[in-house]
C-alpha cells in the first residue's frame, strides 16, 4: 500500500467517523444518495460490531495503479441477521462487489446498498416485510 | 410499691418487645402480589403480539414530510437550519453519543426492532441498541408517582380497551428529544405527556397511535401514528445491540486476558484510523 492510499484510508476513515464517535447510531446524511458506486476488490476486514457493522476493501482503481481500502458502513447485527447475514458472511481476503452510497466529500467511503458475493449470492442491508402468512 | 429493680425490669421487658416488633415504616412499603394462577390465565385472552416488531422504515420517512410536529415557532426555525444541514450532508446527529433516544424518539424514529412481553400487570417493551433499551408499562391499576424521578423512557401506565392498549407516560427527562429523523428535532424541554394507543392494524401490523403534548417544545398536542411490521424468524429475535461498543477494540492485555480497549482518539475527538 501506498503512502497516498494509507493516506486515503485516514481521511475516509476520520470523515466517516467525524459524526461522533466511532459507530454511534447517526444520520447517513454524510453519503450521497444520488450516486452510486460499486467497490469491486478483496474484503480485508468485516467488523461485526455494534452499533454499526463495517466493511473495508481493498479496491484496484480501474485506471490502474495500487489498490486502494474503501470503508463502508452498514446497519446494526441485528438488522443484518434479520436480512439473513451472519458475522461470517464475509471473511478477510473474500472477492466481493459491494455497492454504496460513497461519502458526498469524495473520500474512500460510503454507506452499504447491497453485496454480490463471490459465488454470486446477494444481501441487503435492510430488513424485509413481514414473513407472508407467518404474521 | 415497686421497687427499682422490679421498675427496671419492666423496662427492660418492655424494650425487647418493642425490638421484636415490626417497624412500622417497613409495614407502609407498598409492594407487588404474588400474581396467582388466575392472573397467568388472563394473558390468554390479551391480542397475540408476540413476535419481533421491526420499524417500518418506509412510513417514518413518509411521516418526517407528511405529518411534521407542530413546532413552537422559535423551535420551528431551529428545525429549519437542521434540515438544511441535514440536507447539505452535515448532520447534527442526535444519538451519536449513545445515550438512549428514549421516548417518545424510540417509538418516532428507531431503525431497531422490538419484542413486547406480556406478564401480570405489566408490559414491557423490549429493543435492541442504547445497551438498556427498556420500557415498563404498568398495567396493575397503579397511578403515576406524584414526583416521578425523570428518566429517558418516563414512568408508563396503561390499560386494556378492547384490544387496544392505552399508556399514559409522563416523566421523561427534559433533555430527551422529540425527534423526526436521526439529524432532526428537539429536547421535549420538560413537562411532556404522552398518550399512546397500541393495537393490531391489520395481520403482522402494530400501530402506535402518539399523543404527545409537550408545552415548551410543540405549540399543540401532536398526533401520529407509527408502523411497525411483525416478524417471526428464529434469526428475527432482537439481539444485544450495545451502542458503546462501537468505541473499544477487542485486544489481549499484558496477562494475555481478552479485554476490551478504547479505541484512540485523535486531537479531534474522532477516532484515530488503525494502523496509524
Amino acid at each position: 500500500m501506498t503512502r497516498l492510499a494509507i493516506s486515503g484510508v485516514a481521511l475516509a476513515t476520520l470523515a466517516l467517523l467525524s459524526a461522533g464517535p466511532a459507530g454511534a447510531h447517526h444520520s447517513f446524511a454524510m453519503f450521497d444518495p444520488t450516486k452510486v458506486v460499486v467497490l469491486d476488490g478483496a474484503v480485508k476486514e468485516f467488523s461485526w460490531t455494534n452499533p454499526h457493522v463495517s466493511i473495508r476493501i481493498m479496491v484496484k482503481p480501474k485506471a490502474g495503479g495500487e489498490p486502494e481500502l474503501w470503508t463502508v458502513e452498514l446497519t446494526s447485527p441485528g438488522n443484518l441477521t434479520r436480512a439473513g447475514w451472519t458475522r461470517t458472511t464475509l471473511k478477510p481476503g473474500d472477492a466481493a462487489e459491494v455497492s454504496i452510497h460513497p461519502l458526498r466529500n469524495g473520500e474512500h467511503g460510503g454507506g452499504f446498498l447491497k453485496l454480490k458475493t463471490a459465488s454470486g449470492q446477494i444481501f441487503v442491508g435492510g430488513s424485509p416485510g413481514p414473513q407472508q402468512g407467518v404474521s | 410499691m415497686p421497687s427499682r429493680l422490679s421498675l427496671s425490669a419492666v423496662l427492660t421487658v418492655l424494650g425487647v418487645l418493642i425490638q421484636a416488633a415490626p417497624a412500622p415504616a417497613a409495614e407502609l412499603l407498598p409492594s407487588t402480589p404474588a400474581p396467582t394462577a388466575k392472573d397467568w390465565a388472563s394473558l390468554a385472552s390479551l391480542p397475540d403480539w408476540s413476535g419481533t416488531w421491526v420499524p417500518d422504515m418506509r412510513d417514518q420517512g413518509l411521516q418526517e414530510t407528511s405529518n411534521p410536529p407542530p413546532w413552537t415557532p422559535s423551535v420551528a426555525a431551529e428545525m429549519r437550519q437542521a434540515e438544511a444541514e441535514e440536507a447539505s450532508g452535515a448532520p447534527r446527529g442526535l444519538f451519536i453519543n449513545c445515550l438512549p433516544e428514549g421516548m417518545p424518539s424510540w417509538m418516532l424514529i428507531s431503525h431497531n426492532a422490538m419484542e413486547i412481553l406480556f406478564t401480570p400487570g405489566q408490559v414491557t417493551l423490549l429493543g435492541e441498541s442504547d445497551g438498556n433499551r427498556l420500557r415498563r408499562i404498568y398495567t396493575d391499576g397503579r397511578a403515576h408517582p406524584a414526583d416521578p424521578d425523570p428518566s429517558f423512557h418516563g414512568h408508563s401506565i396503561g390499560h386494556w380497551e378492547g384490544d387496544t392498549l392505552v399508556v399514559d407516560t409522563v416523566g421523561v427527562l427534559p433533555e430527551t428529544f422529540i425527534a423526526i429523523s436521526e439529524s432532526v428535532g428537539a429536547p421535549n424541554d420538560g413537562d411532556m405527556h404522552i398518550v399512546e394507543r397500541i393495537h393490531l392494524a391489520g395481520p403482522g401490523v402494530l400501530h402506535d397511535d402518539l399523543e404527545i403534548t409537550a408545552p415548551h417544545a410543540l405549540s399543540k398536542t401532536w398526533k401520529t401514528t407509527r408502523v411497525f411490521l411483525r416478524h417471526r424468524l428464529v434469526r428475527d429475535a432482537i439481539s444485544e445491540g450495545v451502542c458503546l461498543q462501537g468505541l473499544f477494540a477487542e485486544s489481549k492485555d499484558k496477562a494475555g486476558h481478552a479485554v476490551f480497549i478504547p479505541v484512540p482518539q485523535d486531537s479531534g475527538g474522532n477516532v484515530a484510523p488503525k494502523g496509524q
